[in-house]
């Protein structure tokens, strides 16, 4: 599996040069496969620049096909969608996996975002793809690999998390996730066992989750300990908040290494631009 | 008064190295009338920032009041609304000036805090919000400061606003196509053409735009939607947005002292914008008016200080 990062920003675009280094765009990650097959997880503002890299190839000639996985529906997970290139080309295939059980709630969500009093599109009719979009379920099945998707608490709401395997190789994605006090219960952990990349939400230092609880992110501390916890080799550092300024992050990068360099985890920090390969 | 820019860019927050200079965040303006409270003319992402320096004022005390004119309701206009620190704090009074729709506005503006979308419900807010409808050609005062507005030409309909206070006027006009090929409303239009227009069409434009030449007479700055370049405006006429060359055809016929290139581009570097400045310098170097383009922290005072 080969990694990219597209958005690693929480909540809200965050331009200017204090986040040239780590990137102000909002989640999106992408993840070939070895069979050269697309996985893109989240939808954040980072769609639009994976989107106009992906119209070289297959997608710009409406021959390409990617599985879309949505951790959950907040503005900065889905923001990218109406300004992704590729949907605009017929013969595109997108297929969504997503929460809340029902891909009919789902599309009804989705479709609210192109609403005509907010976008020009007017409605997801518009789009010239295929767009398909399915309820994500425990286990499935995309691009021929096996998935598995667990619920975390985020705030008042819940975001998906999800286990993706290729080749005895296993990459988890856990962005938005706000344990309780007691931190992640014994199933979370085992969803995140043995990872060989452990992409978990490190959205703020602990003072200021301290105040920021109820929000439903993760300190660096509380990933630090799931990744621990969970014997994952290697902690990526992922949806900064966006009033952290990249010396900011430098510190949380830092502080992680700190924790996990005595267990012999290894920490690589989400960077818009950045590859990693599993 | 007092104009300063926090956002500058259209349709979607462009962060990185690229655009540092005229600044990555959705439409923002602020307006600050001397001795008043701010009036705000857009909420894209620019608003977040906005709002954080007005609480380190009487905001920050909950004895703050605004007013937000929002020239139409497309994210890139309204996305930084809930991330206005100063709707947080019990005590600020927010008055939301917008055009009416089908639905009422505070249902529209709910829709963007529906839990599907964002944690905090409108109702949570704790500031005092006050929803103000408008149709095209209202004035209303604002403290000291006068309001006009009048129709854009723009899908779903933008509206443009002019603010006369402490001796001098700037006028907002974004987003708007140009008054020429074709009209803009609830239609969504996949392909454009370009060919006669039948005359009740044409000669709605021809008032649409005579009313903005109005709007924007004398003023002593006009902020105006120069998203597209002349062959970008060829492929994407019914995107409702307009060229510099468009601007400064109004700028003349209004007799404006200064025009603000605005609503850039997306994926628009800094540098290009710096070429696209320096190309329509030329063109007006026998104008009357000054053209500069719009940038973060951009602050151009008018009239009274």
């Amino acid at each position: 599996m080969r990694i990219k990062f597209w958005g690693v920003r929480g909540s809200i675009p965050a331009p200017g040069p204090e986040t040239n280094r780590y990137g102000g765009n909002t989640s999106c990650v992408s993840i070939e496969t070895r069979a050269g097959k697309l996985i893109i997880i989240d939808m954040g503002t980072g769609l639009m620049h994976l989107g106009n890299a992906l119209m070289a190839n297959a997608f710009g000639k409406g021959q390409g096909r990617a599985t879309i996985l949505l951790s959950h529906t907040h503005w900065d997970h889905i923001q990218g969608l109406g300004f992704f290139p590729p949907v605009f080309i017929p013969g595109n295939i997108f297929t969504v996996w997503g929460p809340g059980g029902s891909p009919d709630v789902l599309e009804g969500i989705l479709e609210g975002q192109m609403d005509p009093n907010f976008s020009p599109l007017q409605t997801l009719k518009n789009f010239a793809a295929r767009f398909d979009v399915c309820a994500a379920t425990p286990s499935f099945i995309a691009e021929d690999l096996s998935i598995a998707a667990r619920e975390h608490p985020h705030g008042k709401t819940t975001a998906l998390s999800f286990r993706i395997e290729e080749a005895g190789r296993t990459f988890v994605y856990a962005s938005d996730v706000g344990y309780p006090e007691t931190g992640p219960d014994a199933a979370s952990i085992a969803f995140y066992k043995n990872a060989d990349v452990l992409l978990h939400d490190t959205t703020y230092k602990p003072d200021d989750q301290a105040t920021r609880r109820n929000r439903g992110f993760s300190s660096y501390e509380e990933a630090c300990a799931a990744a621990i916890a969970a014997k994952a080799k290697r902690l990526v550092t992922f949806h900064y908040d966006q009033d952290y300024t990249d010396d900011d992050v430098d510190t949380i990068v830092a502080a992680c290494r700190r924790l996990l360099d005595p267990h012999g985890i290894a920490v690589t920090p989400a960077r818009e631009g950045d590859e990693l390969e599993i | 008064m007092k104009v300063r820019f926090w956002g500058v860019r259209g349709s979607i927050p462009v962060p990185g190295r690229t655009t540092n200079r005229y600044g990555g965040n959705t439409s923002c303006v602020e307006v600050r009338p001397r001795n008043a409270d701010p009036i705000i003319i857009d909420a894209g992402t620019g608003i977040r920032k906005l709002g954080k320096s007005l609480m380190e004022d009487s905001f920050g005390d909950g004895k703050g009041s605004a007013s937000i004119l929002i020239s139409h309701t497309h994210w890139d206009h309204v996305q930084g609304l809930p991330f206005f620190s100063p709707l947080y704090r019990a005590g600020n009074q927010v008055h939301i000036f917008a055009r009416q729709r089908d639905l009422h506005l505070e249902a529209v503006f709910s829709q963007q805090h529906d839990a599907a979308y964002f944690p905090i419900p409108l109702s949570a807010i704790h500031g005092d919000m006050h929803f103000h409808e408008l149709v095209e050609g209202a004035r209303f005062e604002i403290g000291k400061a006068k309001v006009t507005c009048a129709r854009l030409n723009h899908p779903w309909v933008a509206i443009a606003y002019r603010v006369d206070v402490d001796g001098a006027a700037v006028v907002y006009c974004s987003d708007t196509a140009p008054f020429s090929d074709m009209l803009l409303g609830k239609d969504f239009i996949e392909r454009p053409s370009f060919g006669t227009l039948p005359p009740p069409i044409r000669d709605e434009l021809a008032a649409m735009r005579a009313d903005i030449v109005a709007l924007c007479k004398n003023a002593d700055l006009l902020i105006y939607d120069t998203q597209f370049t002349p062959d970008e405006y060829k492929v994407r006429p019914h995107w409702g947005h307009s060229r510099p060359d468009d601007a400064i055809e109004i700028a003349r016929e209004a007799k404006v002292k200064q025009l603000c290139l605005f609503h850039h581009a997306p994926l628009r570097s800094d540098d290009e914008n710096d070429q696209i400045l320096a190309h329509y310098r030329e063109v007006t170097s026998a104008d009357k008016f000054t053209l500069v383009s719009a940038y973060e922290g951009l602050e151009i005072p008018l009239g009274d200080q």
